[in-house]
């Protein structure tokens, strides 16, 4: 039998945001609803706003493919999303959307698949790097993302004194807990996927 | 800058300085002074280590002003690694100084006979030549150290470590930073080792006494400089992106692209990617009482550079770059900042091309001398360098010769000099530069993303997959020329996206030197700098035989793409049409 969904909520200071960076950047999965455009997903879904979406995201790969026009993406169950701010170097510009430079790519360039995409909902893989992991990351981490247990537990142990120190405690399936016992992480030792939520304050 | 200095290190009786007027290099600087000099000065087919290589010393056409960025130092030579001409540049406060002191170039002509060891000084009153064999063997960090209790600290330092000494191929040029350390490198090409085979161990630069460089129009130079900065804050790249986390802010996107290459370019995606990213780095620089945002020279607006600590708060080595990070990381399989730290400072403190050894001991482990991702067999085999054991002398000779060496067949080299930290064959319009420049491979060559406002070349439809060969030159001519400017590469970021920078980027030129500047003629400067080059390699017997890349990405596909580089020989010959 499938291991049940575990509920973990958060409360921390919004100083400590830069200790999830690890886990935004390696990818995080989200439930969403799938086989609508990008720019439905990321303006209409997750909130975020077509003028940041035009300025500041600058470079998306769609299952690592660079996507030049987010109107026409397609985003599949499973897909995943990587959203990067301005990147210096050749390469950087290279990979900039609808850049004067895109043609030096080649074949990397994501070209949407006349396939029938499935309107459901799904999960897709999200990726955050630099400028945006302090903009977007605070949102993700309060709708919550999906991890595997043993990530989270792994996580946890990689916490040092400080975030332990700062850490309200949180809450699991709605019950609360110490900061003292999600240290253990004995409550998160029965497998399965957690949905893990912050608070920042 | 008004004059060029000649030191004959091989003149009768001990070396001996000449001076001359800039004459027909008069308003050139960086790259088009080094190139047009090397190439009508040596003869192509010397020894790069012998009598009759030159080896050229210049700033930039702005160094030594108040102007912002302008802090590169060009070093021109024959390469001992590659056999062609070469031009390597650094940043550090080098150039600066040496501009301000007067001196359009210095030239190291001739060699030695004999083992001393010899220092330059220069400064207001003129230059110096002494014998101090106290230096022998002294790699950069410590050796600066004993010069800073002779010269003091205010001055810039130019030196080799060991591997330059040795003359070894990968051989690189230290300049100190604003705090003196040697972290910034004219690495690529061993230029070091042609230091070495003059017998100079260290340059002293002593601009005491002397002032900024005027401009022809102070007052419309000050405006051009100030609109420039605003231009450079202001940018996402050069104002956000850069200072926060440097160069290595490419890791994750490069991973995520597949370009990354991994294990000798066995693969395009490092799973341990993300530990060792820009964004991980910066955060544990911060954490550790480090910096995350560093200037390399007094006047830069950018600040990409950082300190990197180790876990007690002791200073390792400056933020190494993205670059550094890939050769020393992700292709030789390991995944640990502070491994890389460590990889770096031995690289700078040996003097040696970051790009050149990450990619040699990639090709060891590929040959099985260590396992991909053993850190510590990274550091015993750079530490054999340092020593200079015969298996030390063979790594610090590059990855060409350490594939030869021990028969690895896949060696990731172009004319010699070791591809660095962007995949050609998901990427191919990197790889027609990598292929077809004057330098052998080189991801700088073809860097100067500004082509459409410098107007080099005509649009190309950027939705299109052709067009990668006239990218690629148009590429390469304007690269030629902002290296002839001194300026960091950086600023192309900002002076592609915002045409009131580039203007006033000319409007510093041009107000500096009392003349109108435009596109066209920075376009015309990087087309003469490349054709003499060109020039220079043909006599050297580089044919189009030598504008490919290795046989096996012509054969290899990478994952995750599956891609093989595919542009035809017949497209690379037509870079250099124009």
């Amino acid at each position: 039998m499938e291991a049940p969904l575990i509920r973990l909520t958060l409360t921390l200071p919004s100083a400590l945001m830069g200790e999830f960076f690890p886990i935004l950047q390696q990818g995080f999965l989200v439930t969403a609803h799938v086989g609508c455009t990008l720019q439905r997903l990321l303006c209409r879904q997750w909130g975020i706003s077509p003028d940041y979406v035009a300025t500041r995201i600058t470079t998306i790969f769609l299952d690592s493919r660079a996507t030049d026009n987010v109107e026409t993406a397609i985003v599949r169950d499973g897909s995943t999303i990587a959203l990067s701010g301005a990147m210096p170097g050749l390469v950087g510009a290279t990979m900039r959307r609808g850049g004067h430079l895109a043609a030096m790519r080649g074949a990397m360039t994501h070209q949407e698949n006349p396939t029938e995409a499935v309107d459901r909902i799904g999960t897709v893989r999200v990726k955050l790097f630099n400028l945006l992991l302090p903009d977007l990351g605070p949102g993700f981490l309060k709708r919550g993302i999906l991890m595997g247990c043993s990530d989270v537990i792994a996580f946890f142990q990689e916490r040092g004194e400080t975030f332990w120190e700062s850490c309200d405690g949180g809450s699991i399936n709605g019950t609360p807990v110490s900061p003292g016992l999600l240290q253990t992480t004995h409550p998160l030792c029965t497998g399965g996927s957690v949905r893990l939520t912050v608070n920042f304050r | 800058m008004d004059k060029i200095a000649r030191i004959d290190m091989g003149a009768a009786g001990g070396p001996k300085v000449t001076y001359e007027e800039v004459g027909e290099y008069a308003g050139l600087g960086g790259r088009a002074l080094t190139s047009l000099f090397i190439a009508k000065e040596v003869h192509p087919l010397c020894h790069p280590l012998g009598a009759e290589n030159k080896l050229i010393f210049a700033p930039g056409m702005l160094s030594g002003t108040t102007g912002s960025m302008t802090g590169r130092l060009s070093v021109g030579c024959k390469s001992p690694l590659t056999g062609t001409i070469k031009e390597s540049n650094a940043g550090g406060q080098a150039a600066q100084v040496l501009a301000r002191i007067g001196y359009a170039a210095v030239i190291l002509e001739g060699k030695p006979k004999g083992d001393d060891l010899y220092k330059i000084i220069i400064n207001k009153d003129g230059i110096k030549v002494e014998t101090d064999n106290r230096l022998k063997l002294l790699d950069n960090y410590p050796l600066v150290e004993k010069l800073r209790t002779e010269y003091g600290d205010k001055v810039a330092y130019i030196t080799i470590g060991s591997a330059g000494e040795r003359q070894l191929l990968a051989a690189s040029i230290a300049c100190t930073d604003p705090e003196l350390r040697p972290t910034r490198h004219c690495g690529r090409g061993g230029v070091g080792a042609v230091m070495g085979a003059k017998r100079v161990k260290a340059i002293i630069l002593d601009d005491a006494g002397m002032k900024m460089r005027p401009a022809k129009d102070p007052e419309k130079f000050r405006d051009a400089n100030r609109r420039f900065v605003e231009g450079l804050r202001k940018h996402p790249v050069t104002g956000e992106g850069l200072p926060a986390y440097g160069t290595n802010i490419l890791t994750n996107v490069l991973n995520e692209a597949g370009g990354y290459p991994t294990y000798n370019f066995k693969t395009g995606v490092f799973p341990g990617g993300s530990k060792i990213s820009g964004e991980a780095q910066a955060e544990l620089e911060i954490k550790r009482g480090g910096t995350a945002t560093h200037g390399c020279h007094r006047g830069c607006v950018i600040q990409c550079s950082g300190i990197y600590n180790d876990k007690d708060g002791h200073y390792i080595t400056k933020q190494p770059e993205y670059e550094t990070v890939w050769s020393h990381g992700g292709n030789c399989g390991i995944d640990d900042l502070d491994t890389i730290a460590r990889l770096d400072f031995m690289d700078d403190n040996f003097g040696l091309d970051t790009i050149e050894m990450g990619a040699t001991i990639g090709v060891a482990m590929d040959a099985g001398l260590a396992e991909f991702g053993d850190r510590e067999a990274a550091i015993r085999l750079m530490e054999e360098v340092g020593k200079g054991t015969p298996l030390g002398r063979v790594l610090g000779c590059g990855a060409e010769i350490t594939g030869k060496v021990f028969g690895v067949e896949k060696v990731p080299v172009v004319k010699g000099q070791a591809i660095p930290a962007y995949d050609p064959r998901p990427i191919q319009g990197i790889g027609v530069t990598y292929a077809t420049t004057t330098m052998g491979a080189d991801h700088t060559a073809g860097y100067a993303i500004a082509t459409n406002i410098l107007k080099v070349g005509g649009d190309v439809d950027p939705l299109k997959t052709e067009g990668q060969v006239e990218l690629s030159r148009n590429l390469q001519i304007a690269t030629a020329a902002i290296d002839s400017t001194g300026m960091c590469l950086f600023i192309a970021f900002a002076i592609m996206d915002q045409p009131e920078t580039f203007q006033a980027l000319l409007d510093m030129l041009g107000s500096f030197y009392g003349i109108e500047m435009t596109g066209d003629d920075v376009v015309a400067l990087g087309k003469r700098v490349l054709s003499a080059e060109r020039d220079f390699n043909a006599r050297a017997g580089f044919t189009k035989q030598h504008d490919r890349l290795p046989r096996f990405f012509y054969t290899d596909p990478i994952e995750p793409h599956n891609q093989v580089f595919s542009v035809p020989d017949e497209e690379l010959d037509q870079v250099f049409n124009w």
